[in-house]
C-alpha cells in the first residue's frame, strides 16, 4: 500500500480537474451574486419517473422475488415505489434498505430534512406522512409506497411562506436551525388539528424535537402567535430591558433593534446548506472503523477484503496515513502552533496506535455509496491485543494505574511538565486557622456532550494541488490554518467553507479530524469525498465537557466574610488534553488567601475539551454550591451571603470596566421577591417540596484583535466580508446591524460575506463569546475607513470598487472587562418520586448594550435551559468492566426535551463602560454558566439535602431522602 | 444497514409463511409493524434480516371492534390511534394513558400495540452490542455492572427490564393475545404471554420463531371499573418507564371490590402483585392503606447494586397510582 505523503500533491486527473474547476466557478460566482449564499449542489435524481405515471406493479416482495434475490448474492433488492411529495407524485426505484429520509436527501435532492440521530431520538428528519408527523430516519422509503409525503421545502406557497415559517422568523425562534424543519413539520401537524393549542399543547405535540440551542421558549412563542392567526399572544414569560444606576445609551438608527436574522428565510425553509447538503460530482461517502477498546495496540488490520468489496475507492489506517491532527490535542491542551508542535512529546494523529479510547479512528473507507462504506468496514479485520485501562481521573493518579503516556497520567503542560494548574494569593493555611467556621466538601461533575444537532461532517474536493473543505465551523481562520499545518500545505492551497452549521457550544474554533480523514481519502480516491458522523461517532468519538472532582476548604469568619477558599480539583480529559482542564468560580469571590490547584488527568474516556463556558459551570456548580452550605451553615440568607462575598476587583486587585454585578444581584433579588419567599431548607413538610436558589456570573467579555472588508460599489452595496459562520448566536445578522449603523445605511444594503476563507478576512472564530465585540469593532473601523474613503473620493461609479479594511486590537487599559449576572430559580422536588422540575427561573444579565435584542434573549434563555439539563439529565455512562460508554445519544444522555424546557424570564441591564462595539458585552456563554448552580441550591432549599455530585438524577434525589 | 429484501404479505398468515419459508430457506426474518425500533436494531447490526417482513401492507389489523365479552384491537392498530380512540379512553382508561406515555409523537403515529408489547428490551449492555444473552452470548453484563435502570424482581440470570408500557396495562385489563402461527391463530392470556428469563434468557415472551401477534381482546370491564397508568420517566418524555404502575380497581362507591395492579420497570415482564392487590379487597381506600399496599408490593423486591431506589421509588408509584384511581 502506497504511505500517503502530506506534500503529495493531488491528482492530475484532468476530466476530475475540468469538473472541480467548474463546481468552484459556479459557488464562487453564487457567493458574489449571492453574498454567501450558495454552495453548488449538484442533484442527481435517481430514476425520476414522470409525475403521474403508474408504478409499474412494484416488486412487493413475494416469495418469488426474495428467491431471485438470494440467488444474485451481490444484488441489492431495489423496489419501485410511488408517492407523492408535497404535492407532486412520482415514481422512484428505490432500495429496499433506504430510509425515507435517505431517500429525500440523497436521491430527491429536498436537503430541508436534517439527520440528526438517525434513531429517531432527537426528530431533526421529522416530515409529514399522510399528514402526521413521523421520523423519516425510521421509516424505509419503500413503506411510503403509496403515501403523501410532505417536507419542509413544501410548506412556502406563491413565494410566500407558511404562516408558521413567518412566526418563527419573526419570533427568532432557529438559532443554529438544524432542528427547524422538524419543528416546523410537527407544529403544522399541530395546527392543523388544532388551531388554537395553549402553550402545555405546544409542547406535548413537539417533545419529540429537541432543539440543542436550547430555543425551546421561542419555538413555543411562535406557534402560539401563529396558531391564534397571528393575534400574537402574549404569555407569563417575558424579556425586558431595565433601567439601571448609570447613565442609559442615546438610541441609535438600526443597532439595539430587535430584528429578525437576515438569513432567517434560509432557516425556516429548508434551503440553508449545511455541510451535509453539500453534494459534489462524483462524491464518495466515507465511514470510519472506531476502537471497540478503551486501549489497545493495533497488532495488524487487514483492508484486503474491504479493498476488493467493489465500488472503494480508498481506505485509510495509522499504516498509510501518519498525519498529526494538531487541533485534538497537545500537551498543554493550548490552540496548537509550530513552536508547540517542535516541543510538545504527546502528539495525536488523526489514526493512533495505540488507540486510547472507545471510539477512537481505527480506519476510514471511501465508496461509490455510503451503505458499500458501511459493508467495507464490516471486512476490515484489526488485530488488537488489549492494554490496561483507566476511565476515573482519580483512579488514574494511582500508582497502580496503567500509564495512558509514557510520562504518566498527569497530563504534560507545554513545557513537557507534570504540573496541576496552580493559583496562590495570599495565605491560605492561616486564613483557615483564623476563621470562625472551616466546611470542607466534595464535589463531582459528569462528562456532558456538546450535542450540537448537526453531527459533525465534512466534504473534502481537490482541484490539482487545492483543496477545499466545507465543514462545520465556527472558526472558518483557525479552521483553515489547522488543515494547511496538519496537511503540510501552503496556506493558499486550503480553502475552508462553511456557509451554515448545525451548532456549536465549543470545540469548533479549529479543524477536526472528520476534515483530515475526509482529505485524504479525497486525494487518495481522487474525487470528492463526504464523511458524515453518526450521532454516536459524534459522542464518542468528538468532546464533551470535562468531568471533575472538586475538594474545596472555605474558612468564613463569625459574620461571614470568607477568610481562605482552598480548591484541589482532577479533571478528566481522556487520553488526549484537547483544552485546559481548568476549573473556574474562585475568582467570583473576593478573599484575601486562595489556593487552586487542579490536575488535569489522562484517562481512557472520550475526549474532553471545551463546551460552553469551558471551566465555569462545573466549577460553578461546584464553588456555590459550597458557599450555599456555608450561608447555610451560619443561618445566612444566600443573597446575604453572595453580596457579602462577592468579587468587587477581579482577582480582588484589578479594577473591572465597570462593575454591575450588585446592580444584577439586588435587582434580580428584587423581582424574583428573594426576601418575602424565602425560607429555610426543607420548610414544606409533605412529600412535595418547593425551594429557591440563586447563583451568579462575573465572565470574561474582553477586547481584542479582528479583521473585517467593506466594499462598496457604484450600486451603492456594500458587501461586509467578515470570517463569521453564524454557529446559531446571530453574528451575520450582528455584524450586519453593527455595519448599517456605522455606515449610516439601511441594513438592506448591507451584503454580510462570510463562512469562505477566500473571501473573507481573518475572524477571531466564534468561541469565547468574542466575535459580537472584536469583530464587531473590526466592522466599525471598516466603516470608518470607508466614510472616509467616500470624503475623499467621493462615491463609486461605473465598475468603480471602494474597498476598506480594518484589524484594529482594542484594548480596556489594564482594567478587566467583564460581563456580569445572577439567577435566580424555584424548584418543586417530588421526594417520592425523585422528580425535581423548575417552575420559576429569572436570569438577569448585564450584557451591555443589546446589538439585537431579539437574538440576545435566546441566548441567554437556551444557556440556562442546557444548564438545566446539565443539572438534572445528562452524562456519558460508562460499563467500568469493558470502559465502553453507554448512553451515547440524545435518548441516553437525556438532554432536555420541550417538556423539560421551562419558560427563562430574563432581564437585561444595558450597561455602558465605554468600550464595546456600541456598548455591547458577550452573551454567547455566559447563560449556562450559573445555571447549573442556582437549581441545585434550589433543590437544597426545597429538600435540606446537599446535591454534590451531578447530574442530580431521581436516584439520588430518593435515595437522599431514604437517609434521613 | 446490511441489504435486505422488504416484503408485503397481504394478511396474517402469508406474512407468517413468509417468517417460516424465510427461515427454512436458512436466510433470517423480521416482521416490522411501526418499524422504528426495528431499524434502529438493524442500523447497529444488532439484526441483520434477509427479508423484513412489513405488516403495514396488511390490511383491517388496526382497528377496534366490539365483539363478544369485550372488544378486539387489531395489533396494528398505531399507538396515537389506540390513544386517541374514544371507547378505549373512557373503559380502558389504563391502556390509553399507557399508550400516550409512550416514546414521541413521532414514534406513536407508527408505532403499532403489538410492536410495543413485543418491544425488544433498551438495557444499554443489549443496544451497545456487548454480547449478552439478547444478542446470543451466555452472560447478562447488568449483573455485575451499571444496572441503575434494571430488575428489581424476576431478575436471573437476565436482569432486563420489559421495556413496554402497553404490555403492562394489557396485563392489568387481563387480556388476551391472539398469536397467528404455522398452525393458525391461538390465543394466550396477557400473564402468561411474557416469560422470564429462566428458560431462555434470549427472549422475553413466549412467540416462535414464525408467529405474529395479531391481535387484543380486552373483557368488558365491571361496573364501578377506574384505572391509571402512571410512568415515572428519567426525564419528562422520550424515555422509558423508570417504574411504572398500572391501576385497575373496581370500585363500589369508596369501597374496593377488585384489583389488578401491575408493575413496569422492574422486572423482565410485567409485574404483577397480588399481595398488593389482596390488601384492597373490600377495603376503603384512604391514604394508609394505599401505603400499605406499596408496602406489599415490595415485599419480595432484591435491588441489584445500583438501583436500590427503585424500591422505595415502587412503592411510592403504587401508593400514588392507587389514590389517583381511586380520587382520593
Amino acid at each position: 500500500m502506497n504511505k500517503i505523503n502530506p506534500s503529495q500533491l493531488a491528482d492530475k486527473n484532468p476530466a476530475l480537474r475540468a469538473h472541480n474547476l467548474r463546481m468552484r466557478k459556479i459557488s464562487r460566482r453564487k457567493f458574489l451574486e449571492r453574498t454567501g449564499a450558495g454552495v453548488a449542489v449538484a442533484a442527481t435524481v435517481v430514476n425520476p419517473v414522470e409525475a403521474g405515471s403508474p408504478a409499474s406493479g412494484g416488486s412487493h416482495a413475494d416469495l418469488g422475488a426474495q428467491a431471485s434475490s438470494t440467488a444474485n448474492p451481490g444484488s441489492v433488492p431495489r423496489t419501485k415505489i410511488r408517492l407523492t411529495i408535497n404535492g407532486r407524485a412520482q415514481t422512484v426505484e428505490v432500495e429496499d434498505r433506504w430510509t425515507l429520509v435517505e431517500l429525500l436527501r440523497d436521491h430527491l435532492n429536498l436537503p430541508g430534512t436534517k439527520i440528526g440521530c438517525d434513531r429517531g431520538e432527537c426528530g431533526a428528519c421529522t416530515v409529514l406522512l399522510d399528514g402526521k408527523p413521523v421520523y423519516s430516519c425510521s421509516n424505509l422509503a419503500v413503506w411510503a409506497d403509496g403515501r403523501t409525503v410532505e417536507t419542509v421545502e413544501g410548506l412556502a406557497a406563491n413565494g410566500k411562506l407558511h404562516p408558521l415559517q413567518q412566526a418563527f422568523v419573526d419570533h427568532d425562534a432557529p438559532q443554529c436551525g438544524f432542528c427547524t424543519s422538524g419543528q416546523l413539520m410537527a407544529a403544522v401537524a399541530l395546527v392543523r388539528a388544532n388551531n388554537r393549542p395553549n402553550a402545555d399543547e405546544v409542547r406535548r405535540a413537539m417533545t419529540g424535537n429537541i432543539c440543542r440551542c436550547s430555543s425551546y421558549n421561542h419555538y413555543v412563542d411562535a406557534v402560539l402567535a401563529a396558531g391564534s392567526n397571528g393575534a400574537a399572544s402574549r404569555r407569563a414569560v417575558t424579556v425586558r430591558t431595565e433601567p439601571w444606576a448609570g447613565a442609559p445609551f442615546a438610541p441609535l438608527t438600526t443597532v439595539g433593534h430587535a430584528t429578525p436574522r437576515i438569513d432567517a428565510v434560509q432557516r425556516v425553509s429548508g434551503s440553508a446548506t449545511y455541510t451535509g447538503d453539500v453534494r459534489l460530482p462524483g462524491m464518495l461517502y466515507a465511514k470510519v472503523l472506531r476502537s471497540p477498546h478503551p486501549h489497545a495496540q493495533i497488532k495488524s488490520i487487514d483492508v484486503s477484503k474491504a479493498r476488493a468489496l467493489a465500488g472503494v475507492k480508498a481506505i485509510l489506517t495509522h499504516e498509510n496515513a501518519h498525519v498529526i491532527w494538531g487541533a485534538g490535542a497537545v500537551a498543554g491542551g493550548a490552540q496548537y502552533n509550530d513552536d508547540i508542535k517542535k516541543i510538545t512529546k504527546q502528539r495525536r494523529y488523526a489514526f493512533n496506535n495505540p488507540v486510547r479510547f472507545v471510539g477512537e479512528p481505527v480506519a476510514a473507507v471511501a465508496a461509490v455509496d455510503r451503505h458499500i462504506a458501511e459493508e467495507a468496514l464490516q471486512l476490515i479485520v484489526v488485530e488488537y491485543e488489549a492494554l490496561p485501562f483507566v476511565l476515573d481521573h482519580e483512579d488514574a493518579l494511582q500508582a497502580t494505574a496503567p500509564k495512558i503516556w509514557p510520562d504518566g497520567n498527569i497530563s504534560l503542560n507545554q513545557r513537557n511538565e507534570a504540573l496541576p494548574l496552580s493559583q496562590r494569593r495570599g495565605n491560605v493555611d492561616a486564613g483557615l486557622k483564623s476563621s470562625f467556621r472551616v466546611l470542607e466538601d466534595r464535589f463531582t461533575t459528569a462528562f456532558v456532550h456538546n450535542a450540537q444537532m448537526e453531527p459533525r461532517a465534512a466534504v473534502a474536493a481537490w482541484d490539482g494541488d487545492k483543496l477545499t473543505v466545507y465543514t462545520p465551523t465556527g472558526g472558518i481562520a483557525n479552521c483553515h490554518t489547522d488543515i494547511a499545518r496538519d496537511l503540510e500545505l501552503a496556506p493558499e492551497k486550503v480553502r475552508v467553507v462553511c456557509e451554515y452549521m448545525g451548532g456549536n457550544f465549543g470545540n469548533k474554533n479549529q479543524n477536526q479530524d472528520a476534515d483530515l480523514i475526509a482529505a485524504l481519502l479525497a486525494r487518495e480516491a481522487r474525487a470528492p469525498v463526504k464523511l458524515e458522523l453518526s450521532r454516536k461517532e459524534d459522542f464518542i468519538g468528538m468532546h464533551g465537557r470535562w468531568p471533575t472532582t472538586q475538594y474545596y476548604k472555605v474558612g468564613v469568619s463569625q459574620d461571614g466574610v470568607l477568610q481562605a477558599v482552598q480548591l484541589r480539583g482532577y479533571s478528566g480529559m481522556g487520553p488526549y488534553r484537547k483544552n485546559s482542564g481548568a476549573i473556574g468560580g474562585i475568582e467570583l469571590y473576593q478573599c484575601p488567601n486562595t489556593e487552586t490547584v487542579v490536575y488535569p488527568v489522562y484517562t481512557n474516556k472520550t475526549v474532553s475539551g471545551n463546551f460552553r463556558g469551558p471551566e465555569f459551570p462545573q466549577g460553578y456548580f461546584g464553588i456555590q454550591s459550597m458557599m450555599d452550605s456555608v450561608a447555610d451553615a451560619l443561618k445566612m440568607d444566600p443573597v446575604e451571603f453572595v453580596l457579602k462575598n462577592m468579587t468587587r476587583k477581579s482577582r480582588d486587585e484589578v479594577a473591572y470596566t465597570n462593575y454591575t454585578l450588585e446592580d444584577c444581584v439586588r435587582r434580580g433579588a428584587d423581582a424574583f421577591e428573594w426576601t418575602k419567599r424565602w425560607r429555610p431548607p426543607a420548610s414544606d413538610a409533605g412529600p412535595i417540596k418547593r425551594g429557591i436558589g440563586t447563583a451568579f456570573l462575573a465572565f470574561r467579555s474582553g477586547l481584542g484583535r479582528s479583521s473585517a472588508v467593506i466594499r462598496l460599489d457604484a450600486k451603492g452595496r456594500y458587501a461586509v466580508h467578515v470570517g463569521v459562520t453564524d454557529v446559531g448566536a446571530g453574528a451575520k445578522t450582528t455584524m450586519g446591524l453593527i455595519a448599517a449603523e456605522a455606515l449610516g445605511v439601511p441594513l438592506s444594503r448591507i451584503d454580510v460575506v462570510w463562512g469562505d476563507t477566500d473571501r473573507c478576512p481573518y475572524s477571531v472564530g466564534e468561541s469565547g463569546s468574542r466575535t459580537t465585540i472584536m469583530t464587531g469593532w473590526a466592522v466599525i473601523e471598516a466603516a470608518r475607513d470607508l466614510k472616509r474613503q467616500i470624503a475623499e473620493k467621493g462615491l463609486p461609479a461605473g465598475a468603480q470598487v471602494l474597498v476598506a479594511n480594518a484589524s484594529p486590537n482594542p484594548s480596556s487599559d489594564g482594567k478587566v472587562r467583564n460581563t456580569f449576572a445572577a439567577h435566580f430559580v424555584e424548584v418543586e422536588v417530588d421526594t417520592e418520586l425523585g422528580r425535581a422540575r423548575v417552575m420559576r427561573y429569572l436570569a438577569v444579565h448585564d450584557c451591555g448594550r443589546l446589538i439585537n435584542p431579539l437574538t440576545a434573549a435566546g441566548q441567554i434563555q437556551g444557556a440556562a435551559i442546557m444548564g438545566i439539563g446539565m443539572a438534572l439529565h445528562e452524562d456519558l455512562v460508562y460499563d467500568r468492566r469493558s470502559g465502553r460508554p453507554l448512553t451515547p445519544g440524545y435518548y441516553g444522555a437525556r438532554v432536555c426535551t420541550h417538556l423539560d424546557a421551562p419558560d427563562i424570564e430574563v432581564i437585561f441591564l444595558e450597561t455602558d463602560d465605554g468600550l464595546g462595539p456600541y456598548g455591547a458585552k458577550s452573551i454567547g456563554e455566559s447563560g449556562k454558566l450559573p445555571a447549573v448552580a442556582a437549581v441545585a441550591n434550589a433543590i437544597f432549599n426545597a429538600t435540606g439535602h446537599r446535591m454534590k455530585d451531578l447530574p442530580i438524577t431521581k436516584d439520588k434525589l430518593i435515595m437522599a431522602g431514604q437517609r434521613t | 444497514m446490511k441489504s435486505f429484501t422488504n416484503a408485503n404479505p397481504r394478511d396474517a398468515q402469508q406474512a407468517v409463511t413468509l417468517l417460516r419459508q424465510t427461515r427454512a430457506d436458512g436466510r433470517k426474518a423480521s416482521p416490522a409493524g411501526g418499524g422504528s425500533d426495528l431499524l434502529g436494531m438493524m442500523k447497529e447490526r444488532l439484526v441483520t434480516p434477509d427479508v423484513v417482513v412489513s405488516l403495514k401492507s396488511i390490511k383491517g389489523l388496526d382497528q377496534v371492534a366490539a365483539e363478544s365479552g369485550g372488544v378486539r384491537i387489531g395489533g396494528l392498530i398505531t399507538l396515537d390511534a389506540l390513544q386517541r380512540h374514544d371507547r378505549i379512553r373512557r373503559q380502558y382508561a389504563v391502556l390509553a394513558q399507557a399508550a400516550e406515555s409512550v416514546a414521541t409523537p413521532q414514534i406513536r403515529n407508527v408505532g403499532t400495540l403489538a410492536g410495543n408489547v413485543c418491544q425488544r428490551p433498551w438495557c444499554w449492555y443489549f443496544r451497545q452490542g456487548f454480547p449478552c444473552f439478547k444478542n446470543g452470548g451466555n452472560t447478562c453484563f447488568s449483573a455485575a455492572g451499571e444496572n441503575q435502570f434494571h430488575a428489581i424482581f424476576g431478575g436471573g440470570p437476565s436482569f432486563i427490564v420489559h421495556p413496554s408500557d402497553t404490555a403492562v396495562a394489557l396485563v392489568a385489563l387481563d387480556a388476551t393475545f391472539s398469536v397467528a402461527g404455522s398452525n393458525g391463530e391461538r390465543a394466550v392470556r396477557a400473564s402468561d404471554f411474557f416469560a422470564l428469563p429462566l428458560a431462555n434468557p434470549a427472549v422475553e415472551n413466549v412467540l416462535g420463531a414464525d408467529d405474529l401477534l395479531v391481535s387484543f381482546h380486552l373483557p368488558t370491564p365491571q361496573s364501578g371499573i377506574k384505572s391509571a397508568y402512571h410512568k415515572v420517566l428519567d426525564r419528562e418524555a422520550w424515555t422509558h418507564a423508570v417504574v411504572s404502575a398500572a391501576v385497575v380497581l373496581e370500585m363500589d362507591k369508596d369501597i374496593c371490590r377488585s384489583a389488578r395492579i401491575v408493575l413496569g420497570g422492574v422486572a423482565p415482564v410485567p409485574w404483577r402483585v397480588p399481595h398488593a392487590e389482596a390488601l384492597l379487597v373490600n377495603q376503603r381506600i384512604t391514604p394508609e392503606l394505599a401505603a400499605r399496599a406499596g408496602e406489599a408490593a415490595i415485599e419480595n423486591a432484591r435491588p441489584l447494586a445500583k438501583n436500590a431506589y427503585k424500591v422505595p421509588l415502587t412503592k411510592n408509584v403504587v401508593k400514588r397510582t392507587i389514590l389517583e384511581v381511586a380520587a382520593i
